[in-house]
């Protein structure tokens, strides 16, 4: 945690150093509308990390996030397009919403139900759903896409409303502090540490495993939801092929932070940094319009890094 | 006990599946005919699917059964292989890549199926025909449209351009790019200020645009490689209210709602280039294979762009 921290420190700082200059003098790093650009842009790889760590917590991974989160994008954007003519604005919203965050929970809880009740890792039942749930939101729409948000319509209302950066950024805000307090403060919070750090001990300690189980999924998947709900609207499109590998880039970002993919360890403050740290090193190196590919290479760099440093400091 | 129930459930579900493959005995001659599409996931692909089925099953006779390599060339091989086991009428295949697909596709047509290579070309001409467009022919129409354009602004040949760029390496981004370079190379005003990649997809593209407005407080024109980047770049302009002083220029002008061509018509985009889908070609020369044993096709038949632009969106909006 404090490992990662001094990582954004320094990331930030390079960030600032290397930072092009507007025609004013100024760096555009620096920018206000830069930096809340960063904040939206990891704004939904980030929510998705929230509950991703507190699957890790539990020893546990959820590879459906990125599926989850395109069948979610499918779902509103084919409500609201589908919403009659007659119905208000407010209430067409709330349906599409809600249909896509209860599918999304509902995808989740089925992951932890599988994984607590049949007992099969939850690497391959997750898995398993990542590639089933790409293919029903790819049947779902028939491999395309639907726009929405064009014209004067709800879908249009829909858009406006939820692409605004505060709502993205604050949604993300507020949940992080959700998410926090529950894990450092809260009887569910404890339960979840501790199941990862020694599910047998929890065991005989009578912890309510497969519930606490079954409720950390549910969560990645309404999350992962949450996050598709806010992609549709960004994005104008519910996208069936939305999301690809946005689980690796949750993961990293939790792993970044200190969690420990054997369970146990990990904090909501260290996915928050390890989450921020990868948006700033994206907007560094693209601001001083490095090659994509280098990117990616850098980005490596990085990852290992991190690891390597919450090793060291867990060692010592 | 547990481990046998699981294993009949898989089977019954695995049966069930199979249920819905092609199959039966059809009373009068039905053709089969065997789509392997390089990858679904793609808007233009997926126009190319729903296209092919509505023009075959429009004919009564047809059976098309249409495989999803999920661009994968190994995927596609095996795909193919299978393909060719089953002894289609017609094979068309859309290659992923050129040199993985050659070998196997000279089976097919060893194998003596008539067998259509669609829209990307294999390394030796192992199909009966090859259907395809021109993307450098369309990279040029576009760079040559952007120039006019700056020209009608300033009087003159000069502004800044962003090209918005898919997958690199892919055929289709090399050509649109290398052929608006071509037009933007005689005129030494016009200026590339960036050209960041955003893989063909709308959202990155978003992203993307959002940095480079960020970086360059004058752009002119937006040339977008797909229709999805370009519609993404125009979101993060719109969102940072600099929409209205940027020209956006597309390629692919799918028909439909989620299309460029309608993208055109409520002035998103000021333009963009159609790229065929060819299968309509490909369901009018498979047609005379199947029906007409005396038919020949020619060896190769190139398609032809059509500009989209205000003046003709709605006219093409409305057939396709």
């Amino acid at each position: 945690m404090k490992g990662t921290l001094i990582g954004l420190a320094g990331i930030v700082l390079l960030a600032i150093l290397f930072s092009p200059h507007a025609a004013d003098g100024s760096r555009i790093f620096l920018q206000p509308g830069n930096l809340t650009d960063i904040l939206r842009q990891v704004a939904l790889i980030g929510i998705m990390a929230l509950a991703m760590t507190y699957v890790i917590l539990t020893a546990g991974i959820d590879l459906s996030v990125g599926s989850i989160m395109a069948l979610a994008t499918a779902v509103t954007a084919m409500r609201l397009t589908a919403s009659p003519p007659g119905m208000g604005h407010v209430q067409a919203m709330v349906l599409a919403i809600g249909a896509a965050l209860l599918v999304s929970a509902a995808a989740g809880a089925l992951n932890g139900a599988v994984i607590a009740f049949v007992d099969v890792q939850p690497f391959i039942v997750t898995l398993a759903s990542m590639i089933g749930i790409r293919g029903l939101a790819k049947w779902l729409t028939h491999n395309t896409n639907i726009d929405i948000g064009f014209g004067q319509d709800v879908a249009a209302h829909f858009a406006s409303l939820f692409w605004q950066k505060a709502v993205v950024v604050g949604a993300f805000a507020v949940l992080a502090v959700i998410f926090g307090v529950a894990l450092a403060r809260t009887v569910f919070g404890r339960y979840v540490r501790a199941i990862g750090d020694n599910e047998k001990a929890a065991r005989y300690t009578g912890l309510p495993i497969r519930s606490v189980k079954i409720w950390v999924y549910g969560l990645s998947g309404l999350l992962s939801g949450f996050a598709g709900v806010l992609y549709t609207a960004e994005n104008h499109q519910g996208n069936p092929n939305a999301g690809v590998a946005y689980e690796l880039d949750a993961i990293a970002a939790a792993v970044i932070g200190g969690a420990r993919l054997a369970g146990g360890k990990g904090t909501i403050a260290g996915t928050i940094a390890g989450t921020l740290m990868i948006g700033v090193v994206t907007n560094m190196l693209r601001l001083n319009n490095v090659d994509s590919n280098v990117e990616m290479m850098v980005k490596a760099v990085i990852i290992v890094l991190a690891v390597a440093a919450q090793r060291q400091r867990g060692a010592e | 006990m547990k481990r046998i129930e699981y294993t009949v459930l898989a089977a019954a579900l695995l049966a069930a599946g199979c249920g819905t493959q092609p199959g039966g005995k059809p009373s009068q001659r039905q053709y089969f005919v065997a789509f392997s599409q390089c990858n679904n996931a793609e808007p233009y692909r997926a126009a190319q699917n729903a296209l092919l089925a509505r023009l075959l099953g429009a004919a009564g006779d047809v059976k098309l059964v249409i495989g999803d390599a999920q661009q994968d060339n190994a995927r596609q091989v095996a795909q193919v292989e299978t393909f060719i086991r089953q002894k289609p009428d017609l094979l068309i295949v859309a290659p992923n890549e050129r040199a993985a697909l050659t070998a196997v596709m000279g089976q097919a047509v060893e194998a003596r199926i008539p067998t259509i290579c669609l829209e990307r070309d294999i390394l030796q001409p192992n199909y009966t025909t090859y259907i395809h467009s021109d993307n450098r022919a369309i990279g040029r129409l576009a760079g040559q449209f952007i120039a006019d354009q700056l020209i009608k602004k300033y009087g003159t040949a000069k502004g800044n351009v962003v090209q918005m760029r898919g997958l690199l390496g892919v055929e289709g981004e090399i050509n649109r790019d290398a052929g608006a370079k071509e037009v933007f190379a005689r005129y030494p005003g016009i200026h590339i200020v960036a050209e960041p990649v955003a893989d063909w997809i709308q959202a990155k593209a978003k992203d993307r645009m959002t940095e480079v407005l960020r970086a360059s407080p004058s752009i002119d024109v937006l040339y977008g490689h797909n229709d999805p980047m370009a519609v993404g770049a125009y979101l993060a302009a719109k969102e940072l209210g600099r929409d209205q002083g940027i020209l956006f220029v597309g390629v692919d002008g799918l028909g439909g709602e989620a299309g460029g061509i309608k993208k055109v018509m409520d002035g998103v985009l000021g333009a963009t280039f159609v790229y065929p889908l060819c299968v309509d070609k490909a369901a009018e020369i498979g047609l005379k294979i199947l029906h007409d044993p005396q038919f020949h096709p020619e060896k190769e038949y190139t398609l032809e762009s059509t500009m989209v632009t205000a003046a003709n969106a709605a006219d093409l909006f409305k057939k396709l």
